[in-house]
């Protein structure tokens, strides 16, 4: 059993949190066997990171969420990224308890958008909660908190993407994601079409030398400068193609073009690290050479 | 209503680069058919000839895309996605990576926050190596390489990224 406590912001948190392990650990070894519908993991909008520490009214905005895996009995008391407050706050709080993995919501009230989001994603809603955390935990334990009704109902849920609205949504979305890929493809549609026009076959297999291993090199080397859109890397690969680059070439670059983007390595350094960037940039090049070796001798071996 | 990742930046996104860049083809081939227009004809036709060839690929793409945006949600992807650096972690942060949509830098903020939250660098760069994989794409992927290509292809893609997800894991220690 291992407890772990995270995003404490108070300097004297630490006594609290010893005591938050103790009956942690009380809670867990009284039974932790009430495991209710099968949910693995429950979390409770807190006012505080202690177990005496009341349930926040509104699970959106509550300054802290306890998680509670009733597995292992691990309580874990994180921020509530959207304690804030701020516009779209219930969303934050929603991508935590999703990426947290968390099977049911313990809270005072939750919106029914909320509610909506969250069980729409598979998880559970209990609400109308009230009293400090462990109380909560008692109650759950006796099973005398229930779930919520509304937007429960079952069938509902299954069904619900053959709501009008959701299929509009889905209609705009599509949309929108088509008309920001349309611009590009049809520029790229027009390049090639004026790289036909103009580039003699010759000067291309003068570029490539037919030799696989450097035909690959070449083609994984152009796909690495920009990390776009796929569907533009088969286009410009199919026209090589006809032109007669050679099929080595052509996988290496379609590889390259979404797994390595130089152009874009500064935002990818930013946001995830300059050794993780570096090094998963330079393993993708590495890497696309043996797989565009392997798919066309894969491929000439089962078409013959 | 959730929006596709993709979407969400919509507020942010510029438009001047894609502008630009049409804008700068166009003045290619303006410049092409001032000096030769003969030649500038025959792109036209090129690319006129490859636009007919994408259109019936683009309208199962526009299919596929609205069926994954009907049944998948970006919070569901973030569920999906593992951050456990075993087999399982690698194959769940690979699927994740495959049925997400959008452009790849709407989705570093979710990668980063993965990170922060003890996500290893293996299944963060599976995630990422998957992105080549695209369900709604292999319409016009096939029209051009044909079935056995794309599925060749699609196979030594994804357990390639599971050789990255390990070496990064190696690499990182996770």
């Amino acid at each position: 059993m291992s407890v772990g406590i995270r995003g404490s912001p108070q300097g004297n948190v630490r006594s609290a949190n010893v005591v938050f392990i103790i009956r942690a650990c009380y809670i867990f070894l009284n039974g932790f066997s009430f495991v209710q519908e099968n949910y693995m993991k429950v979390a409770i909008s807190a006012e505080g990171t202690t177990l005496e520490a009341p349930v926040s009214r509104r699970f959106g905005i509550s300054p802290y969420l306890i998680i509670v895996d009733l597995d292992t009995g691990e309580l874990e008391a994180v921020r509530n990224p959207g304690s804030s407050g701020k516009r779209g706050a219930g969303v934050e709080a929603i991508v935590l308890v999703i990426s947290k993995g968390v099977d049911a919501v313990v809270t005072g009230y939750s919106s029914p958008t909320t509610r909506k989001h969250l069980e729409s994603n598979g998880v559970d809603v209990f609400t109308g909660v009230s009293g400090t955390i462990e109380e909560v935990l008692e109650g759950y334990k006796k099973g005398e908190i229930q779930k919520t009704q509304e937007f429960r109902s079952d069938v509902l849920d299954r069904w619900s993407f053959l709501r009008a609205g959701t299929i509009t949504n889905a209609f705009k979305n599509s949309g929108n994601q088509f008309a920001t890929m349309l611009p590009i493809l049809f520029s790229v549609v027009l390049l090639m079409g004026l790289f036909n026009a103009l580039v003699p076959g010759e000067l291309l297999a003068s570029l490539f030398s037919g030799s696989a291993i450097f035909d690959t090199l070449w083609g994984a080397c152009l796909g690495s400068i920009i990390a776009g859109n796929p569907v533009n890397s088969y286009v410009i690969g199919g026209e090589l193609l006809k032109q007669g680059v050679s099929l080595f070439a052509v996988t290496a670059l379609i590889i390259t073009w979404v797994t390595v983007g130089l152009v874009q390595l500064p935002a990818e350094m930013a946001a995830l690290g300059r050794r993780f960037a570096l090094v998963r940039n330079a393993i993708c090049f590495i890497l696309a050479v043996p797989i565009a070796l392997m798919a066309v001798v894969i491929l000439n071996a089962v078409t013959g | 209503m959730s929006r596709g990742i993709g979407q969400e930046t919509k507020g942010r996104r510029s438009f001047k680069p894609i502008g630009l860049f049409l804008a700068s083809v166009a003045v290619l081939y303006g410049t092409m058919y001032a000096f030769a227009p003969d030649t500038a004809l025959v792109a036209l036709k090129a690319s006129a000839k490859i636009s007919l060839a994408l259109c019936l690929p683009l309208a199962l793409v526009f299919s596929v895309m609205f069926l994954l945006n009907l049944f998948v949600r970006p919070a569901q992807i973030a569920r999906v996605f593992s951050r456990n650096a075993g087999l399982k972690g690698m194959l769940l942060s690979a699927a994740a990576g495959i049925i997400s949509m959008g452009p790849i830098f709407a989705w570093y903020p979710l990668m980063k926050k993965m990170k922060e939250e003890g996500a290893g660098e293996g299944p963060i760069a599976v995630f990422l190596y998957n992105r080549a994989v695209k369900p709604f794409l292999l319409p016009v992927m096939i029209a051009y390489f044909g079935w056995a290509y794309v599925a060749i292809v699609t196979i030594l893609t994804i357990l390639g990224s599971i050789v990255l997800g390990y070496s990064m894991s190696v690499i990182s220690r996770d």
